[in-house]
Protein backbone atom coordinates (compact mmCIF):
# COMPACT_ATOMS: atom_id res chain seq x y z
CA UNK A 1 0.00 0.00 0.00
CA UNK A 2 1.48 3.39 -1.11
CA UNK A 3 1.04 5.55 2.03
CA UNK A 4 2.73 9.36 2.00
CA UNK A 5 2.33 11.88 4.33
CA UNK A 6 2.08 15.81 4.83
CA UNK A 7 4.01 17.55 7.33
CA UNK A 8 2.86 21.15 8.57
CA UNK A 9 5.57 23.15 10.42
CA UNK A 10 4.91 26.49 12.09
CA UNK A 11 1.77 26.67 11.02
CA UNK A 12 -0.98 28.28 13.05
CA UNK A 13 -4.48 28.03 13.55
CA UNK A 14 -6.89 30.92 13.51
CA UNK A 15 -8.37 30.09 16.39
CA UNK A 16 -5.17 28.63 17.79
CA UNK A 17 -5.27 30.26 21.36
CA UNK A 18 -9.07 28.79 21.57
CA UNK A 19 -7.89 25.00 21.13
CA UNK A 20 -4.76 25.68 23.26
CA UNK A 21 -2.54 25.51 20.52
CA UNK A 22 -1.41 28.93 21.09
CA UNK A 23 2.25 29.76 21.46
CA UNK A 24 4.35 26.62 20.43
CA UNK A 25 7.41 28.46 19.91
CA UNK A 26 10.76 29.22 21.77
CA UNK A 27 12.42 32.34 21.91
CA UNK A 28 10.40 32.97 17.93
CA UNK A 29 11.27 29.73 16.47
CA UNK A 30 8.67 26.90 16.57
CA UNK A 31 9.11 23.98 18.52
CA UNK A 32 8.65 21.37 15.93
CA UNK A 33 12.13 22.98 14.14
CA UNK A 34 14.56 23.50 16.87
CA UNK A 35 16.91 20.89 17.84
CA UNK A 36 16.47 18.33 19.80
CA UNK A 37 19.63 15.81 21.15
CA UNK A 38 21.60 16.71 17.04
CA UNK A 39 18.72 16.92 14.86
CA UNK A 40 15.51 18.55 14.61
CA UNK A 41 12.29 17.45 15.52
CA UNK A 42 10.36 17.81 12.15
CA UNK A 43 13.49 15.70 10.69
CA UNK A 44 13.11 13.28 12.87
CA UNK A 45 8.89 12.19 12.41
CA UNK A 46 9.90 12.12 9.14
CA UNK A 47 12.70 9.93 9.67
CA UNK A 48 9.96 7.77 11.96
CA UNK A 49 7.36 7.94 9.16
CA UNK A 50 9.91 6.42 5.84
CA UNK A 51 11.14 3.94 8.47
CA UNK A 52 7.20 2.71 9.45
CA UNK A 53 6.97 2.31 5.86
CA UNK A 54 5.42 5.82 4.54
CA UNK A 55 7.00 6.32 1.19
CA UNK A 56 7.02 10.29 0.71
CA UNK A 57 7.17 13.25 3.37
CA UNK A 58 6.54 16.39 2.33
CA UNK A 59 6.88 19.30 5.13
CA UNK A 60 5.40 22.52 4.26
CA UNK A 61 6.96 25.27 6.56
CA UNK A 62 5.56 28.63 6.88
CA UNK A 63 8.17 31.25 5.48
CA UNK A 64 6.81 34.03 7.79
CA UNK A 65 8.17 31.80 11.25
CA UNK A 66 11.66 31.54 11.81
CA UNK A 67 12.81 28.71 10.22
CA UNK A 68 16.22 27.85 11.23
CA UNK A 69 18.27 27.11 8.84
CA UNK A 70 19.51 23.95 10.27
CA UNK A 71 16.08 22.43 9.29
CA UNK A 72 16.83 23.19 5.80
CA UNK A 73 19.98 20.91 5.42
CA UNK A 74 19.80 16.52 6.46
CA UNK A 75 16.45 15.77 4.91
CA UNK A 76 16.13 12.14 4.39
CA UNK A 77 15.88 11.98 0.64
CA UNK A 78 12.38 10.73 0.61
CA UNK A 79 11.20 13.50 2.40
CA UNK A 80 10.50 17.05 0.60
CA UNK A 81 10.49 20.59 1.93
CA UNK A 82 8.65 23.47 0.81
CA UNK A 83 8.20 26.92 2.00
CA UNK A 84 4.63 28.90 1.64
CA UNK A 85 3.41 31.71 3.22
CA UNK A 86 1.40 32.21 6.04
CA UNK A 87 -1.72 33.47 3.60
CA UNK A 88 -1.00 30.26 1.33
CA UNK A 89 0.44 27.32 3.50
CA UNK A 90 -3.02 25.65 3.85
CA UNK A 91 -4.01 25.84 0.19
CA UNK A 92 -0.41 24.99 -0.46
CA UNK A 93 -1.22 21.55 2.05
CA UNK A 94 -4.10 21.06 -0.23
CA UNK A 95 -2.39 21.27 -3.65
CA UNK A 96 0.27 18.48 -2.19
CA UNK A 97 -2.39 16.16 -0.87
CA UNK A 98 -3.58 16.10 -5.18
CA UNK A 99 -0.18 15.61 -6.29
CA UNK A 100 -0.09 12.65 -3.90
CA UNK A 101 -3.03 11.24 -4.69
CA UNK A 102 -2.31 12.09 -8.04
CA UNK A 103 0.96 10.01 -7.88
CA UNK A 104 -0.57 6.80 -6.11
CA UNK A 105 -0.94 7.45 -2.67
CA UNK A 106 -3.86 5.34 -1.27
CA UNK A 107 -3.69 7.00 2.02
CA UNK A 108 -2.21 9.97 3.44
CA UNK A 109 -1.17 11.11 6.58
CA UNK A 110 -1.84 14.59 7.37
CA UNK A 111 0.14 16.54 10.62
CA UNK A 112 0.67 19.41 12.04
CA UNK A 113 3.77 19.70 14.56
CA UNK A 114 2.08 20.89 16.99
CA UNK A 115 2.36 18.05 19.30
CA UNK A 116 5.04 15.06 19.06
CA UNK A 117 3.60 11.94 18.86
CA UNK A 118 5.27 8.40 18.98
CA UNK A 119 2.80 6.79 16.59
CA UNK A 120 3.03 3.38 15.77
CA UNK A 121 2.06 4.62 12.23
CA UNK A 122 1.67 0.37 10.97
CA UNK A 123 -1.37 -0.09 14.04
CA UNK A 124 -2.69 3.67 13.04
CA UNK A 125 -3.17 2.32 8.98
CA UNK A 126 -5.08 -1.20 10.21
CA UNK A 127 -7.08 1.04 12.81
CA UNK A 128 -8.02 3.50 9.70
CA UNK A 129 -8.75 0.50 7.24
CA UNK A 130 -10.62 -1.63 9.59
CA UNK A 131 -12.97 0.80 10.49
CA UNK A 132 -13.54 2.21 6.88
CA UNK A 133 -13.68 5.92 7.46
CA UNK A 134 -12.78 8.46 5.03
CA UNK A 135 -10.75 10.39 7.34
CA UNK A 136 -9.47 9.30 10.62
CA UNK A 137 -8.25 11.65 13.41
CA UNK A 138 -5.75 10.40 16.38
CA UNK A 139 -6.38 12.14 19.51
CA UNK A 140 -4.83 11.44 23.07
CA UNK A 141 -5.99 9.61 26.16
CA UNK A 142 -7.89 12.64 27.16
CA UNK A 143 -9.38 13.10 23.83
CA UNK A 144 -8.01 15.88 22.48
CA UNK A 145 -6.83 15.90 19.27
CA UNK A 146 -3.02 15.60 18.06
CA UNK A 147 -3.86 17.31 14.81
CA UNK A 148 -2.79 13.99 13.03
CA UNK A 149 -5.12 12.62 10.42
CA UNK A 150 -4.79 9.90 7.94
CA UNK A 151 -6.89 10.65 4.88
CA UNK A 152 -7.86 8.31 2.11
CA UNK A 153 -5.97 9.50 -1.15
CA UNK A 154 -9.16 9.55 -3.36
CA UNK A 155 -10.89 11.46 -0.56
CA UNK A 156 -10.12 14.87 -2.56
CA UNK A 157 -12.92 16.93 -1.20
CA UNK A 158 -12.77 15.55 2.60
CA UNK A 159 -8.81 16.60 2.20
CA UNK A 160 -9.74 19.85 1.00
CA UNK A 161 -12.59 20.57 3.67
CA UNK A 162 -9.63 19.18 6.53
CA UNK A 163 -6.76 21.79 5.11
CA UNK A 164 -9.75 24.87 4.33
CA UNK A 165 -10.89 24.53 7.63
CA UNK A 166 -7.22 24.46 9.28
CA UNK A 167 -7.37 20.92 10.72
CA UNK A 168 -10.24 21.99 12.89
CA UNK A 169 -12.72 19.30 11.79
CA UNK A 170 -13.76 17.24 9.23
CA UNK A 171 -16.18 17.00 6.32
CA UNK A 172 -18.26 14.14 7.18
CA UNK A 173 -18.13 12.15 10.84
CA UNK A 174 -14.78 9.95 10.79
CA UNK A 175 -13.21 7.90 13.48
CA UNK A 176 -11.49 8.70 16.17
CA UNK A 177 -8.20 6.74 17.09
CA UNK A 178 -6.82 6.73 20.59
CA UNK A 179 -3.59 7.01 21.33
CA UNK A 180 -2.38 6.06 24.67
CA UNK A 181 1.94 6.09 23.50
CA UNK A 182 4.33 9.36 24.41
CA UNK A 183 3.05 12.50 23.31
CA UNK A 184 4.15 15.66 24.28
CA UNK A 185 1.95 18.93 23.16
CA UNK A 186 5.18 21.13 23.06
CA UNK A 187 3.57 24.37 23.63
CA UNK A 188 6.25 26.04 25.67
CA UNK A 189 9.84 25.76 26.63
CA UNK A 190 9.35 23.37 29.75
CA UNK A 191 7.24 20.92 27.10
CA UNK A 192 11.07 20.95 25.45
CA UNK A 193 12.65 20.23 27.81
CA UNK A 194 10.67 17.47 29.63
CA UNK A 195 10.95 15.72 25.99
CA UNK A 196 14.53 16.48 26.00
CA UNK A 197 14.80 14.65 28.88
CA UNK A 198 12.66 11.95 27.79
CA UNK A 199 15.52 11.36 25.89
CA UNK A 200 18.28 11.71 27.77
CA UNK A 201 16.58 9.19 30.48
CA UNK A 202 15.41 6.67 27.14
CA UNK A 203 11.89 7.12 27.98
CA UNK A 204 10.75 7.99 24.10
CA UNK A 205 12.14 7.13 20.91
CA UNK A 206 14.22 10.16 20.33
CA UNK A 207 17.85 9.07 20.97
CA UNK A 208 20.84 11.75 20.99
CA UNK A 209 23.01 11.89 17.83
CA UNK A 210 26.69 11.05 18.75
CA UNK A 211 28.28 8.53 21.01
CA UNK A 212 27.82 7.90 24.70
CA UNK A 213 31.32 8.10 26.56
CA UNK A 214 30.26 7.49 29.97
CA UNK A 215 26.40 6.54 31.40
CA UNK A 216 24.34 8.84 30.42
CA UNK A 217 26.53 11.15 28.91
CA UNK A 218 26.57 11.79 24.77
CA UNK A 219 28.59 13.68 22.66
CA UNK A 220 28.61 14.39 18.94
CA UNK A 221 31.93 14.18 16.50
CA UNK A 222 34.16 16.72 16.60
CA UNK A 223 33.11 17.90 20.41
CA UNK A 224 36.19 19.83 22.31
CA UNK A 225 36.07 19.50 25.93
CA UNK A 226 38.62 21.03 27.83
CA UNK A 227 40.91 20.29 30.79
CA UNK A 228 38.47 21.24 34.02
CA UNK A 229 34.96 20.51 32.05
CA UNK A 230 32.85 18.20 33.68
CA UNK A 231 30.07 16.64 32.11
CA UNK A 232 27.50 15.24 34.55
CA UNK A 233 25.01 12.44 33.39
CA UNK A 234 22.28 12.89 31.86
CA UNK A 235 23.87 15.73 29.17
CA UNK A 236 24.61 15.66 25.99
CA UNK A 237 27.11 17.74 23.85
CA UNK A 238 26.14 18.65 20.18
CA UNK A 239 29.08 17.92 17.53
CA UNK A 240 31.74 20.45 17.12
CA UNK A 241 31.00 22.38 20.17
CA UNK A 242 33.29 23.04 22.61
CA UNK A 243 33.50 23.29 26.68
CA UNK A 244 35.65 25.83 27.89
CA UNK A 245 37.60 24.74 31.65
CA UNK A 246 35.92 25.11 34.84
CA UNK A 247 32.24 24.46 32.91
CA UNK A 248 29.94 22.43 33.84
CA UNK A 249 26.78 20.62 31.94
CA UNK A 250 24.66 18.58 33.82
CA UNK A 251 21.29 17.73 35.18
CA UNK A 252 19.68 17.18 31.35
CA UNK A 253 21.10 20.31 29.55
CA UNK A 254 21.81 19.84 26.08
CA UNK A 255 24.42 21.80 24.33
CA UNK A 256 23.24 21.80 20.72
CA UNK A 257 25.86 21.31 17.62
CA UNK A 258 28.61 24.02 17.30
CA UNK A 259 27.89 26.19 20.51
CA UNK A 260 30.54 27.25 22.60
CA UNK A 261 30.36 27.07 26.72
CA UNK A 262 32.95 30.04 28.29
CA UNK A 263 35.10 29.16 31.33
CA UNK A 264 33.05 28.55 34.33
CA UNK A 265 29.89 28.86 33.51
CA UNK A 266 27.17 26.29 34.41
CA UNK A 267 24.41 24.50 32.31
CA UNK A 268 22.14 23.37 34.54
CA UNK A 269 18.93 22.10 33.43
CA UNK A 270 18.93 23.64 30.12
CA UNK A 271 18.44 23.62 26.42
CA UNK A 272 21.79 25.42 24.80
CA UNK A 273 20.10 25.64 20.66
CA UNK A 274 22.72 25.28 18.07
CA UNK A 275 25.52 27.83 16.82
CA UNK A 276 25.10 29.84 20.43
CA UNK A 277 27.89 31.57 22.66
CA UNK A 278 27.59 31.25 26.62
CA UNK A 279 30.20 33.67 28.37
CA UNK A 280 31.98 32.94 31.17
CA UNK A 281 30.98 32.55 34.39
CA UNK A 282 27.24 32.40 33.96
CA UNK A 283 24.82 30.11 35.66
CA UNK A 284 21.98 29.13 33.07
CA UNK A 285 19.81 27.27 34.98
CA UNK A 286 16.17 25.68 33.64
CA UNK A 287 16.07 28.39 30.19
CA UNK A 288 16.14 27.62 26.77
CA UNK A 289 18.93 29.70 25.48
CA UNK A 290 19.99 30.81 21.88
CA UNK A 291 19.40 33.04 18.40
CA UNK A 292 20.60 35.67 21.17
CA UNK A 293 17.95 35.15 24.15
CA UNK A 294 17.00 33.72 26.94
CA UNK A 295 13.58 32.10 27.72
CA UNK A 296 13.54 30.79 31.64
CA UNK A 297 11.20 28.19 32.38
CA UNK A 298 10.41 29.82 35.89
CA UNK A 299 8.68 32.87 34.41
CA UNK A 300 7.08 33.61 31.07
CA UNK A 301 9.23 35.33 29.47
CA UNK A 302 12.07 35.23 26.72
CA UNK A 303 14.56 38.22 27.57
CA UNK A 304 16.30 39.29 24.89
CA UNK A 305 20.69 39.63 25.46
CA UNK A 306 22.65 42.37 23.17
CA UNK A 307 25.99 42.16 25.29
CA UNK A 308 28.14 39.37 23.89
CA UNK A 309 29.91 38.96 26.68
CA UNK A 310 26.67 37.30 28.06
CA UNK A 311 25.14 35.38 25.03
CA UNK A 312 25.49 35.99 21.35
CA UNK A 313 25.25 33.77 18.39
CA UNK A 314 28.13 32.50 15.77
CA UNK A 315 27.88 32.41 12.49
CA UNK A 316 26.48 29.55 10.59
CA UNK A 317 29.31 29.87 8.02
CA UNK A 318 32.41 28.15 8.83
CA UNK A 319 34.57 30.24 6.82
CA UNK A 320 33.30 33.44 9.32
CA UNK A 321 33.91 31.32 12.39
CA UNK A 322 36.89 30.77 11.79
CA UNK A 323 38.05 34.28 10.79
CA UNK A 324 36.29 35.95 13.71
CA UNK A 325 38.53 34.09 16.10
CA UNK A 326 41.67 34.69 14.35
CA UNK A 327 40.84 38.27 14.44
CA UNK A 328 39.97 37.93 17.89
CA UNK A 329 42.80 36.19 18.70
CA UNK A 330 45.07 38.87 17.19
CA UNK A 331 43.00 42.12 18.40
CA UNK A 332 43.56 40.80 21.96
CA UNK A 333 46.93 42.21 23.12
CA UNK A 334 46.34 45.66 21.24
CA UNK A 335 42.78 46.11 22.54
CA UNK A 336 44.41 45.26 26.08
CA UNK A 337 46.86 48.21 25.83
CA UNK A 338 44.33 50.59 24.19
CA UNK A 339 42.21 49.43 27.19
CA UNK A 340 45.08 50.21 29.60
CA UNK A 341 45.96 53.52 28.18
CA UNK A 342 42.85 55.36 28.02
CA UNK A 343 40.86 53.86 31.06
CA UNK A 344 40.68 56.40 33.65
CA UNK A 345 42.76 55.60 36.93
CA UNK A 346 41.39 58.07 39.34
CA UNK A 347 37.90 57.70 40.43
CA UNK A 348 35.80 60.88 40.09
CA UNK A 349 35.32 63.13 43.36
CA UNK A 350 31.69 62.23 45.14
CA UNK A 351 29.89 66.07 44.78
CA UNK A 352 28.07 66.85 48.47
CA UNK A 353 25.39 65.03 49.34
CA UNK A 354 22.78 67.84 49.50
CA UNK A 355 23.79 69.11 45.98
CA UNK A 356 23.61 65.42 44.66
CA UNK A 357 19.84 65.24 46.20
CA UNK A 358 18.66 68.02 44.50
CA UNK A 359 20.37 67.21 40.85
CA UNK A 360 18.24 65.96 39.19
CA UNK A 361 18.94 62.33 36.99
CA UNK A 362 20.56 62.29 33.63
CA UNK A 363 20.94 58.63 33.34
CA UNK A 364 16.94 58.52 33.60
CA UNK A 365 16.74 61.60 31.37
CA UNK A 366 13.06 61.98 32.50
CA UNK A 367 11.81 62.66 36.15
CA UNK A 368 10.29 59.13 38.22
CA UNK A 369 6.27 59.90 37.64
CA UNK A 370 5.86 58.87 41.46
CA UNK A 371 3.49 61.68 42.94
CA UNK A 372 5.00 63.10 46.20
CA UNK A 373 2.66 62.20 48.86
CA UNK A 374 4.18 63.71 52.28
CA UNK A 375 4.69 67.54 52.51
CA UNK A 376 8.26 66.13 53.80
CA UNK A 377 9.29 64.47 50.54
CA UNK A 378 8.56 67.29 48.09
CA UNK A 379 12.53 68.71 49.32
CA UNK A 380 13.81 65.82 47.71
CA UNK A 381 14.04 66.06 43.48
CA UNK A 382 11.63 64.14 41.77
CA UNK A 383 14.18 61.48 40.87
CA UNK A 384 13.40 59.71 44.43
CA UNK A 385 11.34 57.80 44.54
CA UNK A 386 10.92 57.30 48.44
CA UNK A 387 13.23 59.19 51.16
CA UNK A 388 12.57 58.18 54.36
CA UNK A 389 13.95 59.19 57.63
CA UNK A 390 13.86 56.72 60.89
CA UNK A 391 15.48 56.72 64.27
CA UNK A 392 13.98 59.20 66.83
CA UNK A 393 11.32 60.22 64.73
CA UNK B 1 21.18 53.68 68.24
CA UNK B 2 19.93 54.99 64.57
CA UNK B 3 19.90 58.76 64.40
CA UNK B 4 17.91 59.81 61.35
CA UNK B 5 19.87 57.67 58.61
CA UNK B 6 18.22 58.40 54.99
CA UNK B 7 17.25 55.46 52.92
CA UNK B 8 17.76 56.52 49.80
CA UNK B 9 16.15 55.36 46.99
CA UNK B 10 17.15 55.59 43.08
CA UNK B 11 14.85 54.51 40.50
CA UNK B 12 17.59 52.60 37.68
CA UNK B 13 17.03 53.73 33.93
CA UNK B 14 15.74 51.76 31.59
CA UNK B 15 18.69 51.06 29.53
CA UNK B 16 21.74 49.89 31.31
CA UNK B 17 24.53 49.72 29.39
CA UNK B 18 28.28 51.02 29.70
CA UNK B 19 27.54 54.70 29.02
CA UNK B 20 24.58 54.79 31.45
CA UNK B 21 25.65 52.62 34.16
CA UNK B 22 28.85 54.95 34.45
CA UNK B 23 26.51 58.10 34.29
CA UNK B 24 24.33 56.86 37.08
CA UNK B 25 27.06 55.36 38.93
CA UNK B 26 28.37 59.32 39.55
CA UNK B 27 24.81 60.20 40.38
CA UNK B 28 24.87 57.68 43.40
CA UNK B 29 28.64 58.44 44.43
CA UNK B 30 27.30 61.01 46.93
CA UNK B 31 25.29 58.55 48.52
CA UNK B 32 27.50 55.50 48.45
CA UNK B 33 30.04 57.84 49.84
CA UNK B 34 28.69 58.83 52.80
CA UNK B 35 28.63 57.29 56.12
CA UNK B 36 26.89 54.04 56.68
CA UNK B 37 24.77 54.39 53.27
CA UNK B 38 21.35 52.66 53.03
CA UNK B 39 20.71 52.64 49.31
CA UNK B 40 17.95 51.12 47.39
CA UNK B 41 17.87 50.59 43.76
CA UNK B 42 14.28 50.08 42.09
CA UNK B 43 14.92 47.95 38.90
CA UNK B 44 11.03 48.44 37.96
CA UNK B 45 12.16 50.14 34.69
CA UNK B 46 14.79 48.26 33.80
CA UNK B 47 14.51 46.31 30.66
CA UNK B 48 17.93 46.43 29.48
CA UNK B 49 20.78 45.45 31.55
CA UNK B 50 24.23 44.09 30.26
CA UNK B 51 27.54 43.16 31.62
CA UNK B 52 28.68 46.97 32.92
CA UNK B 53 25.52 47.02 34.03
CA UNK B 54 25.84 43.80 36.66
CA UNK B 55 29.74 45.45 37.46
CA UNK B 56 28.57 48.83 38.14
CA UNK B 57 25.71 47.59 40.50
CA UNK B 58 28.94 45.28 42.21
CA UNK B 59 30.62 48.19 42.56
CA UNK B 60 28.28 50.09 44.00
CA UNK B 61 27.47 47.18 46.54
CA UNK B 62 31.18 46.96 47.31
CA UNK B 63 31.59 50.39 48.16
CA UNK B 64 28.34 50.58 50.60
CA UNK B 65 29.78 47.45 52.40
CA UNK B 66 33.15 49.29 52.63
CA UNK B 67 31.29 52.12 54.54
CA UNK B 68 29.13 49.59 56.52
CA UNK B 69 26.08 50.28 54.80
CA UNK B 70 24.24 48.52 52.41
CA UNK B 71 22.38 48.24 48.72
CA UNK B 72 19.35 46.39 48.36
CA UNK B 73 17.38 45.91 44.99
CA UNK B 74 13.66 46.16 44.78
CA UNK B 75 11.10 45.52 41.92
CA UNK B 76 13.22 44.10 39.76
CA UNK B 77 11.92 43.60 36.29
CA UNK B 78 11.44 40.28 34.26
CA UNK B 79 14.35 41.21 32.39
CA UNK B 80 16.97 42.29 34.83
CA UNK B 81 16.20 39.86 37.34
CA UNK B 82 17.04 37.33 34.47
CA UNK B 83 19.97 39.13 33.72
CA UNK B 84 21.18 38.58 37.42
CA UNK B 85 20.27 35.17 37.51
CA UNK B 86 22.43 34.30 34.94
CA UNK B 87 25.35 36.24 36.50
CA UNK B 88 24.91 35.01 39.42
CA UNK B 89 24.72 38.13 41.44
CA UNK B 90 20.89 37.97 42.33
CA UNK B 91 22.43 35.76 45.81
CA UNK B 92 24.77 38.78 46.64
CA UNK B 93 21.60 41.49 46.82
CA UNK B 94 18.54 41.74 49.34
CA UNK B 95 15.67 42.06 46.53
CA UNK B 96 12.54 43.00 47.60
CA UNK B 97 8.91 43.39 45.66
CA UNK B 98 8.50 46.75 46.24
CA UNK B 99 10.36 49.64 46.80
CA UNK B 100 8.83 50.14 49.89
CA UNK B 101 9.72 47.32 51.54
CA UNK B 102 13.36 47.15 50.95
CA UNK B 103 13.09 50.86 52.63
CA UNK B 104 11.47 49.05 55.55
CA UNK B 105 13.62 46.21 55.59
CA UNK B 106 16.41 48.52 56.82
CA UNK B 107 14.49 48.91 59.86
CA UNK B 108 12.75 45.78 60.60
CA UNK B 109 13.14 42.17 59.96
CA UNK B 110 11.59 41.30 57.01
CA UNK B 111 11.96 37.31 57.07
CA UNK B 112 10.57 36.38 54.04
CA UNK B 113 12.42 39.08 51.99
CA UNK B 114 16.01 37.14 51.65
CA UNK B 115 15.12 34.13 49.85
CA UNK B 116 13.56 32.73 47.69
CA UNK B 117 12.45 35.61 44.75
CA UNK B 118 9.69 36.32 44.62
CA UNK B 119 8.50 36.31 48.10
CA UNK B 120 5.62 34.45 49.22
CA UNK B 121 2.50 36.47 49.73
CA UNK B 122 1.67 36.61 53.88
CA UNK B 123 -2.04 36.37 54.62
CA UNK B 124 -4.17 39.34 54.41
CA UNK B 125 -3.97 41.63 56.82
CA UNK B 126 -0.29 42.94 56.51
CA UNK B 127 -0.28 45.86 55.24
CA UNK B 128 2.46 44.98 52.70
CA UNK B 129 3.60 41.60 51.57
CA UNK B 130 5.44 41.03 54.16
CA UNK B 131 4.70 40.81 57.89
CA UNK B 132 6.48 43.43 59.50
CA UNK B 133 7.21 43.28 63.02
CA UNK B 134 9.64 46.13 64.78
CA UNK B 135 12.97 44.29 65.93
CA UNK B 136 12.90 43.72 69.76
CA UNK B 137 14.47 46.48 71.34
Amino acid sequence: MDVSAILLVGVAQNDSAASGAAGETVLGVPIATLDVLGRPLVHRVAQHLLASGVSRVAIIANSDASIPAGMRQGLPSEAQLIVADAEHVWREGERIFEELSDSGAELVIVWRLGAYAEIDVETLLQAHLDQGARTTEVCDANGQSLELFVVCGSRRNDAAYLFRHQLLGTRMPGCDYKFYGCCNRLRTAADLRELTIDGLMLRNLLRPVGHEIRPGVWVGQGVRIQKGARLVAPCYVGSYSCIRPAAVITRGSTIEHHSEVDCGTVVEGANVLPFSYLGAGLDVCQAVVGYNKIAPLRRPVEVEITDPKLISMASQHAPVRAASTVGALFSFLPLQLIRGLLSKTQPEQPTDLQTALKESSAALREPAAHPIASQDSAKFPNNMIVARRYGNE
Amino acid sequence: METSRPVVVKRMPERLNLRTARQFEREVQPFLASDRPQVVFDLSQVRHLDAAGVDMLLRCLQQAMKRDGDLKLAAPSDHALTILELTRTDRLFEMYETSTDAVRSFTYFLPNAMRPFPIVPQPAGSASGNALQPRAA
